[in-house]
């Protein structure tokens, strides 16, 4: 035993030590008294970690672009600051995060997060308390259902996606056809979101309305070990398009490949999806350009006309083969808060959050980052906007609709 | 079991323990952020407390705490959604659920042992995770109540959270220390450390495991119902994924297991070392916070391998075995056995017909019929593989006989389970002798004692004299693991006399002892036959037995062969051909005649 104990002084240290760090946060030196601070809580770890990079490096290219532009003007060129805290992999360390985060930095202005609902719906607990302004991403309509008066959702949310996904998609269809499609195929798994647009399509009405019959319906749990009896359906059934509402990259892979197998795929059987996964970079390193071909998806938010200049920045920055969702959104949170603060002229998060509820912008940075107007109403949810459709053509997602923000055309797989 | 004066200082270490959690939390603390810590601090601890409750003293590791952690939360949010019910009644009846999950959950999973009721319990939380995905509560986040905080329990003050936390932790130490002073602790422990012992000492090891599985079921549905209301959203995932098992498992583990404070002290290092780390490092190197959470855990598992508690508790200088372990005499000793002497009436005890068993192919026992006089010491011997251990395991409720049946004081045992066959009068002791090898001797005595007394503290008068009646009065205090093999026989004896059996069975009680010792035993054996105790014993050398019993009984390849008197069976052909073989049986038999 004579190792023993440096073995336990070293274990004690590193307790004593990580116990005792977070009293002694050390604020960073370039951390000036003139600047302004902003908060972003999102997944830097876990399952999500991607996702969380990507809003931080959005967010990072936002604030460097603001502080080389002089900063807040209306604060005398203070600094614009980010600080960021991990939202970890589940709702309780995401909650700690936000908690933590408003001890320590009681001149926070506002902030952004953190990407998983349920994790928006955690954090946003404590924002709301300590009435700081916050931005999100999320599609959850839980989130602005709770009465909260400081919280901002700029994407649409998921209830109102599922009720314009296929309209819109159907639009599309009879735009670059001329004919209607009549019957759906639905293949989904059940977290989340895929289970609340998949209720809205079903008992909400979503295809009555439109007036598709669904000839395949099928719910799996991921993860999925073999697409054959879902596939299968598709293949006997023969629906004129199938929706996709899969939310882990291997089970979209496996329904892909299974279809290819089954001379389904590359349009014989057009594909609509709805989320930003579906066109992430890793979609297509892992199933290839030749799949994806045509695949139509509806998110809330994707690279627009007149964002070349951005993304071609962005694209050499971080050397991302596209911008997505999450760099999109860290982006633009970061410059409606920046935005907000020329408004109230003055860092307090009360006159921040007041100048967001009245904001309308329609030009600028801000503007540019998101489809249609920056304009909340009394929910926190933004108004006017349009539903986004990407497809991906030659191994690139490019926004096909609306199409005054759409940087390239539609087309419909003809079968 | 403590003492009473222990126990007493156990309360006070808890009340203690309270004052410091509300001076840390209204004193010290000034963020929101270190009450939300301190709050999920407790509330680990609770469902830790109430994993230990189950798994740490009866030994069934359960891999599956997140279940009824997860009924709870689901139990909360649901009734607060669908029907508008305050957490300040869903979260007492999210008890009340966590404890009937534990009884359904219980009812086919404790027919498994070890590593594979461990694995079973893994299957419900998981399996549940998928119930309530397909039901479609993916995300439930509690609504708001603006105009009724206090009433729907979304308080301002996060200080209040504490101390909601601090009275279910306090609840849980009390529970847990109420269960080990009772039987019921020491039930469970004897379960842990030998359960086929403690079935033959009579107790219902079935019950007492349900009752540990309900309530540790409740205590653990009751947290997580709290941290429901604590987080606000509750999505299968977070409450009953397998981090939230693992959590209940790690943190006992490490504080130590089957201590009452094992589990308050893991939560207390791990939880704000682990939060600290995710504030420290999550934001500059996103993930590395697991890696040094995982490296500090496994060097103080190498550092104290049965928890923080023991082994800070071995370090500390020992206190004597209390002076209370050495009683005074009791008077029981001299006289009056409290069996009234039972002359031999010729009517049999216990009757064995035709009995039966097989394993396989192998007939175990073959058409044994037996019948056994009150009063008398009767042995049983045979060679190696006779079946006579099988044939002890069929009448005290080990076994199942194929066939037959087995009757006792004139009412029918066949097929009762060993803790309702001791409870009519048979004890028993095994071969390779089950002791409580954690426990001190008096302790191994006691559990045998509950059988028959209606109280605790009737049950340690009662060990006192067993022990007193086969002389091991003077080591009642010694930890079971470190006597004798003479001593471990004669505590044995002990445990199955304490509940005043009217039939012994002694399983090769005399193997392996040396001459001395030998003759110790011989002389309790004699006086539990002049105490009126029907007595049957296995040896399967003849030489002791030849002098101490007053009938013989042979079995081999599972048959009764020969019956009566010692002289007469020792010269019976099938006899010495069983053990001798065949050529030895017109060598020996010749100058019999």
């Amino acid at each position: 035993m004579q190792k023993s104990p440096t073995r336990r002084s070293v274990t004690a240290g590193l307790a004593l030590g990580a116990l005792a760090a977070p009293g002694l946060r050390i604020a960073p030196a370039w951390a000036q008294a003139k600047s302004v601070k902003m908060a972003m809580i999102a997944p830097l770890s876990g399952p999500w970690a991607r996702q969380g990079q990507l809003l931080r490096q959005g967010a990072e290219m936002a604030i460097d672009e603001i502080n080389q532009k002089g900063g807040i003007e209306k604060l005398g060129g203070a600094k614009f600051e980010l600080v960021v805290a991990d939202a970890g992999d589940s709702t309780e360390k995401a909650k700690n995060a936000a908690q933590r985060l408003l001890s320590d930095q009681p001149d926070l202005i506002g902030g952004f997060g953190s990407w998983l609902s349920s994790f928006t719906l955690a954090v946003t607990e404590v924002t709301e308390r300590a009435q700081m302004p916050w931005l999100t991403l999320s599609y959850s309509d839980a989130i602005t259902n709770r009465g909260f008066k400081f919280i901002f959702q700029t994407s649409p949310t998921a209830d109102w996606q599922a009720a314009e996904t296929l309209p819109t998609a159907l639009k599309l269809a009879e735009a670059a056809t001329g004919k209607r499609p009549k019957t759906i195929g639905i293949i989904q798994d059940n977290t989340a979101s895929p289970v609340s647009f998949g209720k809205q399509l079903r008992e909400g009405g979503g295809l009555d309305k439109v007036g598709l019959k669904p000839v395949v319906d099928q719910i799996f749990t991921p993860p999925l070990s073999d697409a054959t009896p879902l596939v299968d359906k598709v293949r006997s059934a023969k629906p004129d398009f199938l929706l996709l509402l899969t939310s882990a990259m291997p089970d979209c892979k496996l329904v892909l490949e299974k279809l290819e197998e089954f001379k389904l795929a590359k349009g014989k059987i057009p594909l609509v999806g709805n989320g930003a996964p579906f066109g992430s970079p890793e979609l297509l390193k892992t199933i290839g350009p030749e799949l994806l071909e045509g695949m139509l998806f509806s998110v809330a938010n994707w690279p627009l006309k007149g964002q070349e200049e951005f993304i071609e920045r962005f694209r050499k920055r971080t050397g991302e083969p596209f911008a997505t969702q999450d760099a999109l959104c860290g982006y633009g949170h970061t410059w409606i808060l920046k935005e907000a603060l020329e408004r109230a002229g003055a860092a307090d998060k009360l006159k921040v959050a007041e100048a967001i509820r009245t904001m309308n912008l329609t030009t600028g940075p801000a503007a540019l980052s998101f489809p249609g107007p920056i304009k909340f109403d009394e929910k926190g949810r933004r108004q006017e906007v349009p539903m986004v459709f990407a497809q991906w053509q030659k191994g690139v997602p490019v926004t096909v609709y609306p199409e005054d923000r759409a940087v390239a055309k539609p087309f419909w797989p003809s079968v | 079991m403590r003492t009473r004066a222990e126990a007493s200082r156990q309360r006070w270490a808890i009340l203690g323990f309270a004052l410091a959690i509300l001076v840390l939390s209204f004193v010290v603390l000034k963020s929101a952020y270190y009450q939300l810590v301190l709050t999920q601090v407790l509330l680990w601890a609770v469902l830790s407390l109430g994993w230990n409750l189950l798994s740490g003293y009866s030994g069934y590791f359960s891999f599956g705490h997140a279940g009824f952690w997860g009924l709870g939360a689901y139990t909360v949010a649901l009734g607060m959604l669908y029907f508008d019910l305050t957490p300040w009644v869903s979260i007492p009846f999210a008890a009340l659920v966590g404890a009937v999950a534990g009884a359904i959950i219980g009812y086919p999973t404790f027919r498994l042992r070890g590593h594979y009721f461990a694995l079973a319990m893994l299957a419900y939380p998981l399996a549940t995770l998928y119930v309530f995905q397909w039901l479609g509560y993916q995300e439930l986040a509690l609504p708001m109540k603006r105009d009724a905080p206090l009433l729907y329990m979304q308080f301002e003050d996060q200080r209040l959270y504490v101390v909601l936390a601090l009275g279910l932790l306090v609840a849980a130490l009390l529970i847990s220390l109420k269960v080990e002073n009772s039987r019921f602790g020491m039930a469970l422990l004897a379960i842990k450390q030998n359960e086929p012992a403690a079935e033959a000492a009579g107790i219902n090891t079935w019950r007492w495991k349900m009752l540990a599985l309900m309530l540790s079921g409740a205590i653990a549905a009751i947290a997580g119902g709290l941290y429901g209301v604590v987080l606000l959203v509750v999505t299968p995932e977070t409450v009953f994924g397998m981090l939230v098992s693992a959590q209940a498992l790690i943190l006992a583990l490490f504080g130590g297991v089957g201590s009452l404070w094992g589990p308050v002290i893991g939560a207390m290092l791990l939880v704000p070392l682990a939060e600290g780390l995710n504030a420290e490092l999550g934001d500059v190197l996103p993930g590395i916070q697991g890696v040094v959470y995982g490296i500090a855990i496994i060097m103080i598992i190498l550092w104290a391998p049965e928890g923080v508690y023991w082994r800070v508790l071995d370090r500390l200088p020992r206190r004597k075995p209390a002076a209370a372990e050495a009683p005074p005499r009791p008077t029981a000793t001299v006289v009056p056995l409290p069996h009234e002497r039972r002359a031999s009436t010729g009517e049999p005890l216990l009757v064995l017909r035709d009995i039966g068993i097989s394993f396989g192919g192998l007939r175990a026992l073959d058409g044994i019929d037996l019948a056994i006089p009150e009063g008398g010491l009767y042995g049983i011997i045979g060679p190696n593989g006779a079946g006579k251990t099988t044939l002890f395991n069929v009448i005290n409720g080990f076994l199942a006989p194929d066939r037959g049946a087995i009757s006792f004081a004139g009412e029918p045992i066949t097929g009762l389970r060993p803790n309702q066959v001791c409870r009519r009068g048979i004890g028993r002791t095994f071969q390779v002798v089950r002791a409580f090898p954690r426990m001190t001797v008096l302790e191994n005595v006691i559990v045998g004692a509950f059988v028959g007394a209606p109280d605790d503290a009737t049950a340690r008068q009662m060990a006192l004299a067993a022990l007193d009646r086969v002389g091991l009065s003077a080591q009642s205090g010694a930890i079971a693991g470190g006597l004798t093999t003479r001593e471990l026989r004669l505590m044995e004896l002990a445990r199955a006399l304490v509940p005043h059996p009217r039939l012994m069975l002694l399983d090769e009680t005399l193997a392996g002892l040396a001459h001395d010792d030998l003759n110790g035993i011989l002389t309790v054996i004699r006086q539990l036959r002049a105490d009126g105790i029907t007595v049957l014993i296995i040896e399967h050398t003849m030489g002791a037995m030849v002098q101490l019993v007053d009938h013989f009984t042979v079995l081999d390849h599972g048959r009764l062969i020969a019956s009566g008197r010692p002289d007469d069976v020792v010269r019976d052909p099938s006899v010495i051909e069983a053990y001798l073989g065949k050529k030895w049986v017109d060598r020996v038999a010749v100058p019999a005649k």
